[in-house]
């Protein structure tokens, strides 16, 4: 009985010491989240479309509600952060009506029994809420590094000379405000700088028919889809950090992603044509054989070369090619082509070539591959002249080796600024590139069982557009600026779960 | 005696399983010795070890009994200080077993019993609903057998195993804001059992005994994914966005050896050691007929998740004392291993290292017998970061088991 009474008081006191590890060493629910040595009272974000929670092709609210500012600063918010008001859109469709080139976002839907993204029409006129600023989301869709610290920005004045963004317009506090000047007339304690990708972006989404700066530093003198000159961009972006950090202000910046991770450029490959033998066939002697032959004549014959059966190179126009739709059309009509289709095929030709492994087809080009060139409707049985495997698809459709180098230059030197600057000014430093490598790569990114690729609409991290993110996506973004802020500043913001937040909707 | 009456009432409070998915709990008197096997005192001795029904004391025997199960399993990620908890319904694992002298020396039994599941209710949104929202895995052996003493001092015994079993799992779609249902009612398998059963004197019992693994088979599982009808036939689903799938899912093979002493006719104590052949577990593979939803580069339609099990242990010690010659108390003590490491923490079988703590109490009357027991499961908290998921986090877990019993000895 005593011995009993032992065992059992020996199994309770045995029970108790063990039941010390059943809890969690660290409960979550008694540790605090910390600021560190940074003071998150007052965070502004300046950027782009990215930071602006743009999406899908447009700005609408429920993209705005999962821009990466807002996600950090709710983080913020947990240790010392102040609210964070974004420039809300008036709707969740985006758009502006009367403005051309700003339509509402894309949807998934079913287009001839597949699923393809729908433009949809802007949703409102522009419209002004300076007057419930300020707002400390200042993202700005379009925006150009060299932008942010334009005056009159966000003039309604200067919409129509290209001189003005409407979405800088909707929340400017004037017309000859910055979107500088709004960030640091609030006295921010905290900012996150990520600008530069559309100085290289338009550049490359219009398939680079822009101009690569070198060497200009007049911003000025620059066309819409020209890439900007490095030695200005490391000027700005040392302007910019100088400004925000004159009053002590700690922030976080990030450099620019190369386009070749992103869906808009990799979506289609460079031999988006399949042909059967038969096809093949008929093709070489129609049109590839006599082709070759003509350009092989002028000394140029390299640039064509005969399909066969199975994926075969895009037709892309390359304006670097010397133009020999003259000689073309000559030497076609000589060798017994009728004068008119000679002609034709001389003008289409002049500086047309195959692609290359190495050449980016943009996505784009998917609304135009397979298209007839003489209906522009889907090509059928008869038809002679079809866009990609007969006929060039148009330069604003491809990005050549040389277009690509360019980008690729561009990108290296501004990502050396932005890491020198991060480096001389104490900042967090974020290597959005490598991050966007990583989800590139067929691995993807993991988080909780959820696999995140480039891949378009599948991968669910990129939006319907191609170029800009989910929330998911987003979310990614986030949690490599938490950990870069984390890190500097020895903080203990939580990171997000990305699978918390919306990928692509499907119908 | 009050006292350890009162004991026992506090630590019949609480009980939890361990060790995979296997669900030891086929007997509430030997529950009450921390689940020990050398007990040839009636037909639940059946289920532990066919050998053991030649050295019940009566011609006929009978035994059944239930338990409650109660766990809860809370998880938390301190990168994102999310946190989650199961909110699982109380488990049942219920057996049955006779055994039947049919003369001297040879025995014939029935074993009814449920000895593996796995009944887990994350919810639809906690962090980890890409692997798991909700599962229930359950089993069921139907075990005929025969034993022969092969001299007055020990017994073979052997086994056939034929198990029932279901599987409904319910996951999250994420990437297209959508879920699946994995489901199958009909999965079967077979097995054996094979054991020694001694009494080289009237003080000491041993058990040895070997129950085979058994693959569950599902071959008509049916998957139900609830996303868009436009993918449907971009995954290969049919119009109603279902599709069939195979899996195996093993059943951990078990040795075990065991002993019973009788210290003094009142007092006996009983330990046992269990050895498990989880690494059969070593990746589960779900095969489907035509959706185009795996992860293997050669054939999309197959799925391999890694599970990596390892072999584990269970030792238990337990003792008995009868404070009349009709009354008894009992406790135990038991330690059981998790099958995995932190890499390969599955949540939809969640299994942690557990110090079990067990008790009860018995009641003899002529040849009826009833039992109660209760066991408090001390699941030690661990910290894991699943590799092929990168779903990384910590558990604890609490449990409690009791278990009410009966059993007669007719004649």
């Amino acid at each position: 009985m005593k011995k009993i009474l032992i065992s059992a008081f020996a199994l309770a006191l045995f029970g108790s010491t063990i039941s010390c590890d059943t809890e969690f060493e660290t409960d979550i629910n008694d540790v605090a989240v910390t600021s560190g040595e940074a003071d998150f009272s007052r965070y502004v974000s300046l950027g782009n479309s990215l930071t602006s929670g743009y999406r899908d092709n447009a700005l609408y609210s429920d993209g705005q509600n999962e821009s990466y500012p807002s996600m950090i600063a709710a983080q913020m918010q947990l240790a010392g952060g102040g609210s964070f008001k974004q420039p809300m859109m008036p709707n969740n469709v985006g758009g502006f009506v009367g403005l051309p080139g700003f339509p509402g976002k894309l949807t998934l839907q079913v287009v001839n029994g597949s699923l393809a993204p729908v433009a949809s029409d802007p949703a409102a006129a522009l419209d002004n809420i300076s007057s419930g600023g300020p707002y400390q989301n200042l993202g700005v869709p379009g925006a150009k590094s060299f932008h942010l610290m334009a005056a009159g920005y966000g003039n309604p004045a200067g919409l129509s000379a290209g001189l003005a963004n409407p979405y800088y317009v909707r929340f400017a506090s004037s017309a000859t405000s910055s979107v500088l000047g709004d960030a640091l007339a609030q006295s921010p304690t905290f900012f996150s700088l990520w600008i530069g990708n559309n100085d290289v972006l338009s550049y490359a989404t219009s398939g680079g028919t822009g101009t690569y700066q070198k060497g200009n530093t007049n911003p000025a003198t620059y066309g819409s889809n020209d890439i900007t000159d490095p030695g200005v961009y490391a000027n700005v972006i040392n302007g910019y950090v100088t400004a925000l950090t004159a009053n002590g202000a700690k922030g976080v910046i990030a450099n620019i992603p190369n386009v070749t991770s992103i869906p808009f450029f990799t979506r289609v490959p460079y031999n988006a044509i399949p042909l059967s033998a038969a096809k093949a066939q008929a093709l070489n002697t129609g049109l590839y054989q006599p082709l070759k032959a003509a350009l092989t004549y002028l000394g140029a014959g390299e640039r064509i070369n005969p399909v066969k059966e199975g994926n075969n190179p895009v037709l892309i126009v390359d304006r670097e090619l010397t133009n020999l739709s003259a000689q073309l059309t000559a030497v076609l009509t000589a060798s017994g082509v009728p004068a008119a289709q000679a002609a034709y095929i001389g003008t289409a030709f002049g500086q047309a070539r195959q692609a290359t492994s190495d050449e980016l087809i943009l996505l784009t080009a998917s609304g135009v591959l397979g298209i007839d060139a003489q209906t522009g409707q889907p090509a059928t049985e008869t038809s002679t002249f079809i866009y990609g495997a007969s006929y060039p698809i148009g330069d604003h459709l491809s990005l050549t080796k040389n277009e690509l180098a360019n980008i690729s230059e561009a990108v290296t030197a501004y990502n050396t600024t932005i890491k020198n600057i991060a480096d001389a000014k104490g900042l967090a430093f974020v290597d959005a590139n490598a991050k966007m490598v990583e989800l590139s790569s067929a691995s993807g990114i993991q988080w909780d069982g959820v696999k995140y690729t480039a891949t378009f609409v599948t991968g669910g991290a990129f939006s319907l557009d191609g170029v800009h993110l989910t929330g998911r996506g987003y979310a990614i973004v986030a949690n490599e600026f938490i950990k870069a802020i984390n890190e500097k500043y020895k903080s203990t913001l939580p990171l997000v779960n990305p699978n918390k937040y919306s990928g692509v909707k499907f119908p | 005696m009050r006292k350890i009456i009162a004991t026992a009432a506090v630590l019949s409070g609480a009980m939890l399983y361990a060790g995979g998915f296997r669900v030891s709990l086929q007997g509430v008197k030997q529950l009450a010795m921390a689940h020990t096997s050398a007990h040839a005192e009636d037909a639940s001795v059946a289920f532990f070890n066919p050998a053991g029904i030649s050295f019940i004391p009566s011609k006929l025997s009978v035994a059944a009994g239930g338990f409650g199960i109660n766990t809860e399993v809370t998880y938390q990620n301190l990168a994102t200080r999310e946190s989650y908890f199961t909110d699982n319904p109380i488990g049942t694992p219920i057996y049955a077993a006779i055994a039947y002298k049919v003369t001297d020396n040879f025995s014939v039994g029935f074993s009814f019993a449920t000895p593996f599941g796995s009944t887990v209710k994350w919810g639809e949104n906690w962090g980890g609903s890409e692997i798991v929202q909700d599962i229930e895995l359950k089993a069921f052996f139907f075990q005929p057998m025969v034993s022969v003493k092969l001299a007055p001092w020990v017994s073979l015994g052997g086994s056939f195993i034929y198990a029932t079993g279901s599987v409904d799992w319910n996951r999250s779609v994420t990437q297209l804001g959508g879920n699946l249902n994995l489901k199958d009612d009909e999965a079967s398998g077979k097995g054996f059992g094979l054991g020694f059963y001694f009494r080289p004197n009237e003080k000491l019992d041993v058990s040895v005994a070997y129950r085979s693994p058994v693959d569950m088979k599902a071959d008509n599982g049916t998957a139900t994914f609830d996303v868009s009808k436009e993918v449907y036939s971009t995954l290969g689903l049919d119009a109603n966005g279902q599709d069939g799938f195979k899996a195996t899912l093993p059943l951990s093979d078990e040795f075990t050896l065991g002993a019973t002493y009788k210290v003094t006719p009142k007092w006996q104590v009983s330990a046992d050691f269990n050895y498990h052949g989880w690494a059969a577990y070593y990746k589960l593979k779900l095969d489907f007929d035509h959706a185009v939803v795996g992860n293997q580069a050669d054939d999309p339609t197959v799925s391999v998740v890694p599970k990596n099990f390892k072999n584990t242990r269970t030792f238990r010690l337990g003792t008995q004392y009868m404070f009349t010659d009709s009354f008894a108390g009992r406790l135990g003590y038991y330690y059981d291993e998790s099958p995995y490491e932190k890499g390969d923490f599955s949540p939809e079988t969640p299994s942690l290292d557990a110090n079990v703590i067990t008790a009860g109490i018995g009641y003899k009357w002529k040849g009826l017998g009833i039992d109660l027991s209760g066991a408090y499961n001390f699941q030690k908290s661990r910290t894991f970061e699943n590799k092929f998921y990168n779903f990384n986090g910590q558990v604890k877990a609490k449990a409690y088991y009791f278990g009410l019993g009966l059993s007669y000895n007719a004649f």
